[in-house]
Formats: C-alpha cells, sequence, structure tokens
C-alpha cells in the first residue's frame, strides 16, 4: 500500500473531536485518579481567588485527554509514539472544547511510516487552550477509516 | 533561593515506586474523558502521565519543595510530553523512576518565576514502556 492510500497524508485534517460540555464533576474524579489535590480544580472560589475566573479550572492532563482521544479516533490503525504540548490557556468547567490537528509529515521507518501531526485543543468562541505535536505509527499495511468528526 | 541552589537540582534521582493500573481506575478515566472502551487490555494512552505520577515515590507537594516552593502557591503545568515505547496494559504492576533534568529562573511580566522541568519513567523490569517529561512554572512571589 502506498502512501496514497492512505488517509494520513500531508495536510490531512484530523478531529474535530468535541466535548460539548466539560463536567465540573468529571475533574473531582479526575482529582482523585491524578491525586492532585489543587482546590482550584475542585471549587470556583478557590479559582476566583486565584485569579483564574469564577468557575473551576479543569486540569491540563484532561486537556491532553481529549488529544489523545481525537488522534486514537482519527487513526484506530495507528499507534501513538509520542505527544508534546504546552498549555497557553485554561480551560473551565461548562467550557465546549473542539481537538484537532493535521498531518504534516510522513516518514519511511522499520515496519511502517511515522506520521507527524501538529494537534491542539481549543476552547469553543475562546483561545487555543493547547498546541503541540504528535507521531504516531502506522504499520505496514495498515489502514486508517478515520471519524471525521465526533461529539461527546 | 538563589539561582545556583536551583541549578544543582538538575539531576537530582526521585525516589522509586511502582504503579498498577486497575481495570475500575482505567474504566472511571475513560468515562472522565468521554473515551472508548479498552480494548485487549491497553490502558489509555493519558495513564504515562497519571501512572508515573502517582507512582513515583514522591508527592507533586514534596516535588515542588525540592524547589523549596509551597504547592499552595499554585504551581502551574506548562508542557507536557508523552512518549511511548509500548502499550501500557492494565493489571500490570509497572516500576517508576524519574529525575529532575532542570531549573530555570524567568523574569515576566507577571514577576519572576522558576520553570522545573522533570522526567518520570514507566518500566517493566529494565524496558522502558512509557515516559512523561513535565515543566511546572513556578511563580515566585514577592517577599
Amino acid at each position: 500500500m502506498s502512501a496514497a492510500d492512505l488517509h494520513l497524508e500531508p495536510g490531512a485534517a484530523l478531529g474535530p473531536w468535541v466535548v460539548e460540555h466539560v463536567d465540573p464533576e468529571h475533574m473531582k474524579t479526575l482529582a482523585i485518579l491524578l491525586a492532585d489535590p489543587n482546590p482550584i480544580h475542585l471549587d470556583a472560589d478557590a479559582a476566583r481567588r486565584a485569579g483564574l475566573g469564577d468557575r473551576v479550572v479543569t486540569q491540563g492532563p484532561a486537556s491532553v485527554g481529549f488529544v489523545l482521544n481525537m488522534l486514537t479516533d482519527a487513526a484506530p490503525g495507528a499507534t501513538i509514539r509520542d505527544v508534546r504540548v504546552r498549555f497557553t490557556a485554561n480551560v473551565h468547567g461548562g467550557d465546549a472544547v473542539v481537538a484537532g490537528g493535521s498531518v504534516q509529515q510522513l516518514e519511511e521507518v522499520a515496519g511502517g511510516r511515522a506520521v507527524t501531526c501538529a494537534v491542539w485543543l481549543d476552547v469553543r468562541d475562546g483561545p487555543r487552550a493547547l498546541d503541540g505535536t504528535a507521531t504516531l505509527f502506522l504499520p505496514a499495511g495498515g489502514q486508517d477509516h478515520p471519524h471525521h468528526s465526533k461529539e461527546n | 533561593m538563589s539561582i545556583p541552589d536551583l541549578e544543582q537540582l538538575a539531576g537530582t534521582r526521585l525516589p522509586e515506586g511502582t504503579f498498577t493500573i486497575s481495570a475500575a481506575e482505567d474504566g472511571q478515566l475513560r468515562e472522565v474523558l468521554r473515551a472508548g472502551p479498552s480494548r485487549s487490555g491497553v490502558a489509555h494512552a493519558l495513564w504515562a502521565y497519571i501512572a508515573t505520577q502517582r507512582g513515583i515515590g514522591i508527592s507533586v507537594a514534596d516535588l515542588c519543595s525540592l524547589a523549596q516552593f509551597d504547592i499552595a502557591d499554585g504551581p502551574m503545568l506548562g508542557s507536557s510530553e508523552l512518549e511511548y515505547s509500548s502499550a501500557m496494559t492494565i493489571g500490570t504492576t509497572y516500576r517508576v523512576d524519574g529525575e529532575v533534568l532542570g531549573l530555570e529562573r524567568k523574569h515576566g511580566r507577571s514577576g519572576t518565576f522558576d520553570v522545573m522541568r522533570y522526567r518520570e519513567r514507566l518500566l517493566s523490569g529494565d524496558d522502558l514502556i512509557a515516559s512523561a517529561t513535565s515543566t511546572f512554572i513556578l511563580p515566585r512571589r514577592a517577599g
């Protein structure tokens, strides 16, 4: 199979992968999973006192998780080799967020292809919360049939 | 804390620990992230961050303390790099080690802050499974 047979070609869009409502109750569960007691994730008053707005602030790893979901959904036949992101704005409880990306480069490697992607997470009608890159590995003979849009 | 003191923390090894990703917690994480169900016992990829943070033998608060920073002063996650050599699997007990990679003092519009970069690794025996390299931004309050 040639690279042209694959949807993962340079310039191809990944996502969007959408969460319509970031649930503050879910942040409480994630705080336990992360063993992160930082009150800005749990208590709107704590976020307000910290000068971070009037709503709880989601944990940064949640934003990474949404991007990982987007990649898994966009390329179910690939495996994620790495993701490297920087956090550029906060996501708050109740926000809608949209994860997306684009294929930047395909490279032949042992056993398949490495796919370098730009990735991001945007707050709908708000700032970009995260941006960075990811590398996927697509095994030789693998084929991907992505979902072009998904809401959650 | 002077800058030379900060620089001496680079290379500090973090106490090792272990971590096992349970099916129950993987399910909770997938619900929180709206992810699909596990396939063939493979854990969600975000466990590279969570399992290393929880499995390393030092709390986030104590990690901040290494840089003489009180977690109550609000460390912020500045960046995250997750790398995978193999899939993480539910029920496997992994070894976790790590080290401080560096500390850098910076001065911005909001004041002085330190950037602490550290890496934690998830291992099966001596085989690297995944690693998480993070930077914490530590605002230094005046006075």
